[in-house]
């Protein structure tokens, strides 16, 4: 059998089912007719990412004057690299973060691609740039970047949510995780404009951890969040 | 003018506030929205239920339509998110309901001959994701583009999808051609 066979009894079965009843339809546009005002439709996906990317490196600049830019002092050019390979990490996040909220948008890679790319390529780009084999007061100091980059994450989330607010999120976990990974990379890019550690094992693992961490727990917090609304679904 | 540029411009006149706009797209995208939700083998009065909501939703959110992007992708995106809701909502009741010795509503193959199937009985055997990538493709005529948008996927997966779709119907169409 093929496949154009099987198209025609798939396009047979399909004539054959029932239309939905007149009086439904009649219902349904009469159920949206008061509320049938012009809206504003979304600004261009390419204005909202831009503007979660703004909102990413001000929060990220600003937690840093305030904490002092010690790393980045630190640092020579090439370790400067680093930048590049968040911002373009940032910049994806947020194309998918914005992809999210609008339905039946055009995806570059699904949240949980991203989320796995982002770790991957930080731990791949600490472990080249920054060689220093030392581990002093590996978990003190690491506890405090941790604690500093989620932070840092919060207020982007926060911030990102309010400039998607008239968004709509088809799937709210997937969006939370593409949502808490750019807030997470804000984070990372925060420490590395900030702290003068560069122990490979200290960036390597409790930098990248906040762009995990911070992923994990905008999910909890959508997920939360939609347990205490039911009825909004 | 071409029928995805005709449903965009009645979008848009729609997003405008032209209620006439409104009334047209609800004709027109109803039947096959019902066929969507009535493949993954729900009750008709249920499909009539998430067609009422899918519609009542996508009015809320009608400005989150980008003039100019195909409007399928979109309304199927926000269809099949009602349609999770829909399970997971009957998956928290059903899991608080004793059983009853009652069997559910699902089509039991039967032997017939296949231009005489019904849409469910045809799809019975496909998992659910293959279900409604086949629905789309092929009975609402989305492009593997336009359901990659609207099932948030990619094209690779949908094409696979597809492939193994076809590949179990062209093995049960057979099997049902030498039964007959």
């Amino acid at each position: 059998m093929r496949d154009g066979d099987i198209d025609d009894i798939l396009k047979k079965a399909a004539e054959a089912q029932p239309d939905p009843d007149p009086a439904l339809l009649d219902r349904i546009a009469a159920s949206i007719q008061p509320n049938t005002r012009p809206v504003r439709p979304l600004p261009p996906p390419w204005v909202l990412a831009c503007g979660l990317g703004l909102i990413g490196a001000a929060t990220a600049l600003i937690v840093a004057a305030l904490l002092g830019f010690h790393g980045i002092h630190a640092m020579n050019d090439i370790q400067a690299v680093i930048f590049v390979g968040v911002a373009g990490l940032a910049g994806r996040a947020a194309m998918a973060w914005t992809a999210e909220m609008i339905p039946g948008s055009r995806r570059q890679e699904g949240p949980a691609a991203l989320l796995a790319l982002s770790c991957a390529l930080l731990v791949a780009l600490f472990a080249i740039l920054f060689r220093d084999d030392l581990a002093e007061h590996f978990v003190s100091q690491g506890m405090a970047c941790l604690k500093a980059g989620l932070m840092t994450a919060a207020p982007v989330g926060v911030a990102g949510w309010w400039l998607l607010r008239r968004g709509f999120a088809v799937n709210p976990a997937s969006a939370a995780l593409a949502a808490g990974t750019l807030a997470g990379l804000a984070g990372v890019a925060m420490l590395e404009l900030h702290c003068p550690n560069f122990q490979t094992w200290h960036v390597l693992i409790w930098h990248t951890a906040v762009v995990p961490v911070s992923a994990s727990v905008a999910v909890l917090a959508v997920r939360l969040a939609r347990r205490l609304s039911p009825a909004r679904g | 003018m071409h029928p995805g540029g005709e449903l965009e411009t009645l979008m848009v006149r729609y997003q405008q506030g032209d209620f006439a706009a409104a009334t047209a797209l609800v004709r027109r995208l109803s039947p096959q929205l019902h066929r969507f939700f009535a493949v993954q083998f729900v009750s008709r009065t249920s499909a009539d239920d998430l067609l009422q909501e899918t519609w009542l939703r996508l009015h809320e959110v009608r400005h989150t339509y980008r003039p100019g992007e195909p409007v399928l992708p979109w309304l199927y995106a926000i269809a099949r998110h009602i349609r999770v809701d829909h399970y997971r909502k009957s998956g928290r009741t059903s899991a608080r309901e004793q059983s009853l010795d009652e069997t559910p509503e699902m089509p039991a193959p039967r032997a017939a001959p296949a231009a005489t199937l019904t849409m469910e009985e045809m799809l019975a055997p496909l998992p659910e994701s293959q279900r409604e990538v086949v629905e789309l493709l092929k009975i609402s005529g989305m492009s593997l583009e336009e359901v990659a948008r609207a099932t948030s996927s990619s094209v690779g997966s949908v094409k696979q999808k597809a492939f193994r779709a076809y590949e179990k119907l062209r093995e049960r169409l057979g099997q049902m051609g030498g039964a007959s």
